[in-house]
């Protein structure tokens, strides 16, 4: 069944380069995402519809990897979904639409198969392989500025890559005769590493890694890439890309519990967090452009993320929340913040006054993703944040707890700033700029509903299973 | 014997960082893919499992797969891509773009000698720490690739054109190499393939982009591509 996710979008890929037909490629991206979601879905119930297709060893789904794959097939679904609406607004997009295509079977496949993979070094080949993959599509409009931001992505991100790489060779040194780089193996001969290398090669995997992720001193390509691609495209960075390589993070991280040299390890995760969540405060303040706005508030959550691993226990529970809430409201915000564009044509935040009375329904979405994002209480993230702080507290870290409380008010500030201001001020009478004529399908607002409203009803009612899953995918930590 | 290799390949380094000159830079790529497939090499003879008589026959050549191939894959990835591919390849790129030189270094060459020397020494002292933890590597690989990894980041923060950037990036990945062969423990196949399309695909998109950039500005320095900022809107 595994097999099927992994190798449809090559297939697809075959299919579109043999038959060169336009309706093609959006079937094949919308086949994927329900094949996608299809799939995850029967993982997470155990139900094995392919029982004869055995995939190879070197993936398989598990207690915590699976919560990612279905995160990433909702978002993928909502954004295959609009998608179909997106391509018809964009000139750009119809004519290279075939490699668009490609390009986004590939970097989904790839980040597939970096969440699914059981083994380190394959999980470090797909990470590289969505690099190679979302450069293109961040470098798709072909403007001077998407050219700088597709090569500050990819230059950043190899390097950052180049780095993790080293941190895998020194894990190699530290597993001394263990000679293997499978997760469940380098999990059960934890105990035995040499400590010293292992340290050394948490520090080389997390900046390495880290920079995909998006924290903090090693972020520089994240505002400029997610604000330079096409809006699906930052949509799926933000909300699938990220988590798949905080995975990665996650599973060494593990190894480094279970082998008992973790204190140093959190104190690198904590500082990172807390970084992220003053770079974010630091920039979100005075922001002019919406989509780095939003780029901002993803680095901000990749460094919750992190702070909520570092304290361990009831905080990486919280994370996996977090991380849950996160990918659904931001996935929204951008997909309507592509809306934003389309209507408007510019990313600047001034010069778009008076949304909610020129489309009232992306101006809803606007404010209601803002609501999501910035924890407010129906949104899921208001349990994953309070948890966090409440496991702070716990820890007798008032300190921090502070401020944290701090750096997410300016956050919610800033953001709530410029959200404001686009969607209640009074409309202005030149907007020469504003095209009313531009026409939205439904297509391109039921997919952020949907993400929506699956972000605040499990704000308020999270069904047993989930929480047991989300429980057993933290359990070790 | 593999030493002597091992010292060029950090002295080329220093060479690296002491010209300005572009095509002096590819030239010493050649020279690194050259120099790291001998270390490979010298490192097979060495193996206990290594005689000429195993690719005699079909019998041995059967019996010996997984060693032939590692052998074939090193070849392949050292010499012909390293060495050549990727070397010619830049070499067009510096033609097509006429970015000759990279002028106007923050730092005069005789400071660059001078601190990629000390790079290289305080990588070989790092390597020789009396310590248990260091009893499991290789000193001299370790020494060595450590400091040509800082080296080409070092590199890579001081250069204005955008090539030299791609050249210190290719250096760092050779460092890279380097020290994934002090690892005496083989991985598996599949994160050697994976390595080798890093840096075939890594550099092509490079190479492509470099294209792009020299159409759409009028000049190849890195200072043209900081026109995205967050305190003033240029969209």
């Amino acid at each position: 069944m595994i097999n099927l996710i992994l190798l449809f979008p090559l297939l697809a890929c075959l299919i579109l380069f043999v038959f060169k037909f336009k309706f093609l490629n959006n079937l094949m991206i919308n086949l994927y995402a329900a094949i996608h979601f299809t799939v995850s879905l029967a993982l997470c119930f155990h139900k094995d519809f392919l029982p004869m297709w055995t995939p190879s060893k070197f993936f398989a789904a598990d207690d915590t990897n699976i919560i990612f794959l279905m995160v990433m097939s909702i978002v993928f679904l909502a954004v295959a979904v609009y998608n179909n609406g997106y391509i018809k607004n964009n000139e750009d997009l119809t004519r290279k639409i075939r490699h668009y295509t490609y390009m986004v079977l590939f970097f989904v496949f790839s980040m597939t198969g970096a969440i699914l993979s059981s083994n380190l070094g394959i999980t470090w080949v797909f990470i590289e392989g969505t690099t190679l993959a979302s450069a293109y599509l961040i470098y798709f409009h072909k403007t001077k500025h998407s050219i700088e931001a597709a090569w500050k992505y990819v230059f950043i991100c190899s390097i950052g890559i180049a780095l993790a790489f080293v941190g895998i060779i020194l894990l190699t040194i530290a597993t001394g005769n263990v000679n293997t780089l499978f997760y469940s193996e380098l999990y059960n001969n934890a105990a035995s590493f040499n400590p010293f290398w292992l340290k050394l090669s948490f520090v080389f995997i997390l900046f390495g890694i880290g920079t995909k992720m998006g924290l903090a001193p090693v972020h520089f390509w994240l505002p400029d890439a997610h604000s330079e691609a096409p809006s699906p495209i930052s949509a799926l960075l933000s909300a699938t890309l990220l988590n798949s390589a905080f995975l990665m993070i996650l599973n060494v991280f593990r190894i480094l519990v279970l082998a008992g040299c973790d204190g140093y390890a959190r104190i690198m995760l904590l500082t990172m967090g807390f970084l992220s969540l003053f770079i974010t405060a630091v920039f979100v303040y005075h922001i002019n452009n919406y989509k780095r706005m939003l780029a901002y508030s993803s680095i901000e959550n990749m460094g919750i993320l992190a702070i909520g691993t570092a304290l361990g226990g009831i905080g990486v529970l919280a994370a996996m929340i977090h991380l849950v809430g996160h990918s659904l409201i931001k996935a929204s915000f951008f997909l309507t913040a592509g809306n934003i564009l389309e209507r408007y044509g510019t990313k600047k935040v001034k010069s778009i006054t008076g949304l909610i009375k020129t489309d009232r329904k992306t101006g809803w979405l606007w404010v209601l993703s803002f609501v999501g994002i910035a924890a407010f209480p129906p949104s899921v993230l208001f349990i994953s944040e309070f948890l966090m702080i409440k496991s702070m507290f716990m820890e007798g870290k008032f300190i921090l707890a502070g401020l944290f409380f701090l750096l997410l008010t300016i956050v919610i500030y800033g953001l709530g700033k410029a959200v404001i201001r686009m969607t209640f001020s009074k409309q202005e009478e030149r907007e020469e700029n504003v095209s009313q004529n531009v026409v939205f399908g439904w297509n391109m607002y039921i997919p952020q509903v949907v993400l929506l409203f699956l972000a605040f009803l499990i704000g308020i009612y999270m069904p047993i299973g989930f929480t047991q899953s989300l429980l057993a995918a933290v359990a070790g930590f | 014997m593999e030493n002597i290799f091992i010292i060029l390949l950090g002295l080329s380094m220093i060479y690296i960082a002491a010209t300005s000159r572009l095509a002096a830079h590819v030239n010493m790529l050649i020279v690194q893919g050259w120099l790291l497939f001998f270390v490979c090499l010298t490192g097979f003879v060495k193996e206990p499992w290594f005689n000429w008589s195993m690719i005699s026959g079909t019998e041995s050549i059967a019996a010996n797969i997984p060693h032939i191939t590692g052998l074939l894959f090193v070849v392949i990835e050292t010499l012909i891509v390293k060495a050549f591919v990727i070397p010619l390849f830049l070499k067009k790129v510096v033609k097509r773009t006429n970015s000759h030189r990279d002028t106007e270094a923050n730092i005069p060459h005789f400071y660059c000698l001078f601190i990629s020397s000390v790079i290289l020494f305080a990588g070989f002292l790092v390597a020789n720490i009396d310590a248990p933890q260091f009893k499991l590597i290789d000193s001299m690989y370790f020494g060595v690739s450590i400091s040509i990894i800082i080296t080409s980041l070092w590199l890579i923060t001081i250069k204005h054109k955008v090539l030299s950037n791609v050249i210190g990036f290719i250096t760092m990945e050779n460092g890279i190499f380097l020290l994934s062969l002090s690892v005496a423990k083989e991985m598996p196949i599949i994160v050697n393939l994976g390595v080798l399309l890093d840096i075939f695909i890594a550099v092509f998109i490079l190479g492509m982009l470099v294209n792009e950039i020299n159409n759409e500005f009028d000049d190849m320095e890195v200072s043209q591509l900081s026109d995205l900022k967050d305190y003033e809107y240029n969209d």
